[in-house]
Order: C-alpha cells, then sequence, then structure tokens
C-alpha cells in the first residue's frame, strides 16, 4: 500500500466530503453526549450528598433515641443504597483524598457535625468507600459506613440509539455529498463530449439555484463555441467558394497560353491555389464529423480499390496484408484519411505503402509508410495542427498542412486512433488504429 | 475525325462562358451559349445541340433545377455534363440523381472538359436510336449483388459494402449498361476512357480479373463476366433497376 497516497486522503471529491462530513457530525455527536453526560453525573452527585445529608441525621437522631438494646434491630431498616450503619467503632484510617468521598463526609459533618463530634476516613480497598465516626449522647459508638456510588448504569437501548444516529448521519452526509457532487459529473460529462463534431448534450437548467447557473453558464459557452466553429467553416466555405471561380477562370486562360513554359509554370501555381481550396473546404467538413452513418463494409475491398485509384493515376502505391472480414465503420471518412496520409508519402519520398495488422483481439490497424525524410521527434504531434509548417530548413516545409488535420479530425470523429512515428531505417509510419468492434 | 461537336455551353459567368467556348472551337467544336435558364430555352427552341454543358450555381434558376426539367422535358435525350463549383460528395449525388451524365468540379482543365465530353459523345452514340433514355435508377441488381451508382460501390448479398476503384466502376458500369453483348476490348476501352487525362495504361483483361476478384467471381468458370476468345466479354446476368430508399 502506497502510504503517501493514504496520507494524501481519498481522491474523489465525493469520499473527501463524506469522510469531512461524517467526521464532523460525529465530533459534534460525541461532545453533545459528553457535555449530557458530565451534566448528569453532576446533579446525580448532588442529589445523592442531599439526600445522605437529609437522611443520615435522621437516621443518627432516631438511633440515638432508641434504647442501645433495640439499636440493632433498627439497623437493617436505615440500610440505603450506598451506605449503612454499623453499632461499632469501625475502621479508621487517613482523610478520604477521593474528591467524591470528601464531599460526603463534609456534607456529613455539616448535617451532624454540631450535635456529633464526627470523624471520617477512607477505607482502602478496590472501590471507594469511607467510613464517618461518631459517638451517640449514650456514648455508644455509631460507624456510618459509606460506598458511593457516583454513576448510574447507563440503560442497554442508549448503544443501539447512538448506533442507529451514527447510520443516519452516515446516510445525510453521503446524500448531501452526492447532491452536491452529482452536478459536477454531470458538468465534466457534457465537457467530454462537446467533440470536434459539436454535438454536445444540453445539460438542464434546473435544480439549485448555483447549479442552474453553472449549467446555463456552461450551455451558453457551448453555443458560444458551436458559433464559432460555425462562423469559422462559413468564413472558410465562403473563401473558397468564390476563389473557385477566379481560379477555374485563370486555369482556362492558361489552357489558352501558347507559351509552354509560362503555361506550365501558372498551371503549378493554380493547382496549389486548387488544392488549398479544396483542403479548406474538406477541412470545414470535417468539423461536422458524424454525419456519415458507419456502415459494414468488406475493408480490404476498400484498400485494394484505393491502391487501384492511385496505381491507374501513376502513382507507386503497393498494398501488403489484408484484414479477411467485414467491419463496421464510416467508408468515405476511412477512404479520405488514407487518401490523405498516402498523398503526403507520395509528396515526401514518391511513394507510399499500405500495411495492414489484426492483433489477436481484432484491433485493426492500417499503416501508411514511406522512405522520405520523416519529421523530427519533437513535431510528431505538431504536425496534426492545420497549417503547420516545419521550419524553413525542414524537408517537409512544402505544401499546405492540412491533410494530416483533416484525417486527424476524421479519425477522431469515428473513434479511431492516427498517430505519426519515424521508421527504423528512415521514413515515416502514420499508423491508424480503428475502434475495437464491440 | 468525327463529326463536329455542337456544344451548349450554360453558365452565368461570362468569361468562364467565352474562355470554354474559345477553348473548344480551337478544338473543332460547335459552341453555343447561354447565361441561364431562359436563354438555354432559347437555344435549344433554335437549335438541339449534342451536349449541353450546365453550371450548378447560378442565380436564379441553378442547374440541378434546369437539369431536372430537361430530363422531364421533350430534350430528355441530350446527354448533360454539370459543372459544380463545390467538391462534395452531396453535390456529385444530386447532379447524377436529377439525371446528369457526368460531372466536372470546378476548376478544371478545359483538356479535361474536352476528354469528357467525347466520352459522353461516344457513349451516347451506342445506345441504339430511338432508345428512350431514362433517369439511372440509383441500384442495379444482378445475380447476389446490388451496384450503387451514386455511391459507386457494390452491396453483397448480407448487406457489406465493397469498395470499387473509378476504372472499376466504370468497366462494371458499362457491362451493366450493355448486359448479354459481347464487348470487344477496343469497345470496353473506348467506352471506359475518357475520365482521365493521362492515357489508360491497364490494360482492359487486367481490369476484367480485378473486377472478377471484387464480385468473387473465378476466371475459370465465370457467373458474371464471361470471356470469349478471340472476342470480348459478355456479361451473362440479368441486370435488375431498383429505385433508391427502399
Amino acid at each position: 500500500v502506497n502510504v503517501s497516497s493514504l496520507l494524501k486522503g481519498p481522491r474523489t471529491l465525493f469520499l473527501r466530503l463524506t469522510l469531512i462530513f461524517f467526521a464532523g457530525l460525529v465530533a459534534a455527536q460525541y461532545l453533545t453526549f459528553y457535555a449530557t453526560m458530565a451534566e448528569r453525573n453532576d446533579v446525580q452527585t448532588s442529589f445523592m450528598i442531599s439526600n445522605i445529608q437529609r437522611e443520615i441525621s435522621t437516621a443518627v437522631a432516631l438511633l440515638d433515641r432508641v434504647p442501645a438494646a433495640e439499636r440493632p434491630d433498627w439497623l437493617p431498616r436505615l440500610v440505603r443504597r450506598n451506605y449503612g450503619f454499623i453499632l461499632g467503632p469501625g475502621v479508621s484510617g487517613e482523610a478520604p483524598d477521593q474528591k467524591l468521598s470528601a464531599e460526603i463526609g463534609a456534607a456529613i459533618e455539616q448535617s451532624i457535625g454540631q450535635r456529633y463530634p464526627v470523624v471520617v476516613n477512607a477505607v482502602p480497598g478496590p472501590t471507594e468507600h469511607l467510613q464517618a465516626h461518631l459517638k451517640l449522647s449514650d456514648g455508644a459508638p455509631l460507624t456510618i459506613d459509606i460506598r458511593p456510588v457516583a454513576k448510574m448504569p447507563l440503560s442497554s437501548w442508549l448503544p443501539l440509539v447512538l448506533g442507529v444516529q451514527l447510520v443516519l448521519l452516515a446516510a445525510c452526509s453521503w446524500f448531501a455529498v452526492s447532491i452536491a457532487t452529482r452536478p459536477l459529473n454531470q458538468l465534466a460529462h457534457a465537457a467530454e463530449t462537446l467533440g470536434p463534431d459539436m454535438t454536445a448534450t444540453r445539460l438542464r437548467e434546473s435544480g439549485p439555484t448555483e447549479v442552474a447557473r453553472a449549467a446555463k453558464a456552461f450551455n451558453a459557452m457551448q453555443d458560444r463555441i458551436g458559433m464559432y466553429m460555425k462562423e469559422r467553416i462559413q468564413i472558410l466555405a465562403a473563401i473558397s467558394h468564390d476563389l473557385q471561380t477566379p481560379i477555374t477562370r485563370m486555369r482556362i486562360r492558361t489552357d489558352l497560353l501558347d507559351d509552354e513554359t509560362e503555361r506550365a509554370r501558372f498551371q503549378q501555381d493554380l493547382r496549389e491555389m486548387e488544392s488549398l481550396v479544396r483542403e479548406g473546404v474538406a477541412y470545414g467538413r470535417t468539423l461536422h464529423g458524424a454525419a456519415e452513418v458507419p456502415r459494414r463494409i468488406d475493408p480490404d475491398a476498400l484498400l485494394e480499390s484505393l491502391v487501384g485509384d492511385y496505381e491507374d493515376a501513376g502513382a507507386k502505391v503497393s498494398l501488403s496484408g489484408s484484414i479477411g472480414t467485414p467491419i463496421v465503420t464510416r467508408p468515405v471518412a476511412l477512404r479520405r484519411i488514407l487518401a490523405n496520409l498516402l498523398d503526403n508519402a507520395i509528396k515526401f519520398s514518391g511513394a507510399g505503402e499500405l500495411t495492414t495488422d489484426v492483433s489477436p483481439d481484432m484491433r485493426i490497424a492500417i499503416s501508411v509508410l514511406d522512405r522520405g525524410p520523416g519529421i523530427p521527434a519533437d513535431q510528431l504531434e505538431a504536425v496534426f495542427q492545420p497549417f503547420f509548417r516545419l521550419d524553413a530548413s525542414g524537408e517537409r516545409s512544402a505544401g499546405n498542412g492540412l491533410g494530416l488535420a483533416i484525417a486527424r479530425q476524421l479519425a477522431l470523429a469515428m473513434n479511431a486512433t492516427l498517430e505519426l512515428k519515424n521508421r527504423a531505417g528512415g521514413g515515416l509510419e502514420a499508423r491508424l488504429v480503428l475502434e475495437k468492434p464491440a | 475525325m468525327e463529326k463536329v461537336e455542337h456544344v451548349l455551353i450554360v453558365d452565368d459567368d461570362r468569361d468562364i462562358r467565352e474562355l470554354i467556348a474559345t477553348y473548344l472551337q480551337k478544338n473543332g467544336a460547335r459552341v453555343s451559349k447561354a447565361s441561364g435558364g431562359r436563354e438555354m430555352w432559347a437555344a435549344l427552341a433554335s437549335e438541339v445541340p449534342d451536349i449541353i454543358v450546365l453550371d450548378i450555381t447560378m442565380p436564379g434558376e441553378n442547374g440541378l433545377a434546369l437539369c431536372r426539367e430537361l430530363r422531364a422535358g421533350q430534350w430528355r435525350t441530350i446527354p448533360i455534363l454539370m459543372l459544380t463549383a463545390l467538391s462534395d460528395e452531396t453535390d456529385r449525388v444530386v447532379g447524377l440523381e436529377v439525371g446528369a451524365d457526368d460531372y466536372l468540379v470546378k476548376p478544371f482543365a478545359v483538356r479535361e472538359l474536352l476528354a469528357r465530353i467525347r466520352a459522353i459523345l461516344r457513349r451516347a452514340r451506342m445506345v441504339p436510336a430511338g432508345f428512350e433514355r431514362a433517369e439511372t435508377p440509383q441500384f442495379l441488381l444482378f445475380g447476389e449483388w446490388k451496384l450503387d451508382t451514386v455511391g459507386r460501390h457494390l452491396i453483397d448479398c448480407e448487406g457489406t459494402m465493397v469498395a470499387l476503384s473509378g476504372a472499376e466502376y466504370r468497366l462494371l458500369r458499362v457491362f451493366v449498361d450493355h448486359p448479354q453483348r459481347v464487348l470487344t476490348r477496343d469497345q470496353l476501352l473506348n467506352l471506359t476512357q475518357g475520365r482521365q487525362t493521362e492515357p489508360f495504361d491497364r490494360s482492359i483483361d487486367l481490369l476484367v480479373s480485378r473486377l472478377r476478384q471484387r464480385l468473387k467471381d473465378g476466371a475459370k468458370d465465370p457467373r458474371y463476366i464471361k470471356t470469349l476468345r478471340n472476342e470480348g466479354y459478355v456479361f451473362s446476368a440479368a441486370v435488375t433497376p431498383q429505385e433508391g430508399n427502399q
């Protein structure tokens, strides 16, 4: 067991609050109980002492009047729960050192000391025990034997009541804390589901004031984010739409140019603008994400036909391995991801290689490999950002960094993971791991 | 050289209209121009073109609506090539659903446009005279397969989607559109070519074997695409059309 983690206490707010509430309530309960008991003892003691005072003076007066021969007969009638009388000198000893005994001794002296000189002493023994010695008017010795009992025994049902109270306290603190922490969990869940597709769950704007306020604020924030996203997409779509017509005109004009080298240069520039516009539109659309419905497909046919399209366009793309079983996925998104990765591979190394890998627990991985320059290790994650460019010295500074951003967005939307790593022997591997079938 | 094509260009952008016209005329085509629906109907009334090049995004009545109207009326046999501004699946789907023969995404190379126009006209000429052209249904059924002409893929009897490459789809479409007919390698090459500006360097035989693989059809005793020695191929299954949403 990790000691430091134990010292830090439980991790969840729920457990922490429950523990604090419960500990506080138990402490308060204990204090109340303690105070009640102390009060009860005080009352009991003073009650007992006043009883002793009153009864002892009566009993002594009675014994004093009764002829000496009749006194033994009276003794049993004068015995009480915590004292009795002995006709004799009793046991002598030290003055009582215990507080209660001293109080009782003082009380006896106070009540009968004026008429009978009284000597009080403690009797050694396992329990508190004292005797008061006096001489009656006829000179006969009388000993009052006192065994003070301070506390009345507790009732047997008391522990049960205390137990029930503890359970009630625990239940109440659990309930209160769960009321307080539930909205937090809902908030966290709503924030988590606010994915790239912007189909967030709305929080219910009801409940306690603070919770309702937080929910309202969260929903408003979601709306704002959604609005910004939509605006971004609209701007992208508008720009690319408006660019398409002038680019088309220029494309056709260049086709009509007679100067071949000029024509080739113009067309190269236009192709770059064109692909930027198309990728811009595509990137904006991936943010709508989940639009495509997952369906059962033959993944091998998808890979083979993709490779076929590249081969027909004259690109060097190969495929090794097969998956061999139908899967449920979003075919258009999957195709687009792989095409973007292959385009990159071809751009940086002139060729691309598709490989498949099915793990024993049916996790399907599709990799796109190239033998290009690769990417510095500390930039492997950064290249997924839209329009990211490696520094000028980097080989991959060419191109418009949207292909990988689109691929990552689509992978996210279909619950797949997409990662890049440099290959042993040079080149890059882009590995797409599909969501495990349910 | 084939007979001179008469192309009707319908686009609201004057520059694009004129530029396309110039290029096509330089390459020996006859061109009429229209800036929108009204001018298109007027042009059709005066002379019937061999093919209409129709822009989708136009103010007023857009290309999709015009295409639908063309397909519903007396001009339904004229091939249509749609020009779309947005490269999106939905546009493509809609473009083909309304009965266009092909589409081209802006910006395009005019050489590509010319190649497509010629390919469409070649295909149109293969259709026997008097043949009533119908809108292509979304699904074509044959044997245990269903060909989705919108998504351009196959669906097997269990509902699994089997993807096709562009060339595989075009070849299968030619077969499915001409069932029980002997098609020579030259004819197949002619009919499938034209979508790309690149020369079609893959031999028909290789493409047929790839297509057979998709159809899970053996080369020895094929159920769908039969080889006729020294003649070509025959698509031997019966094809049934089926509309979408079924």
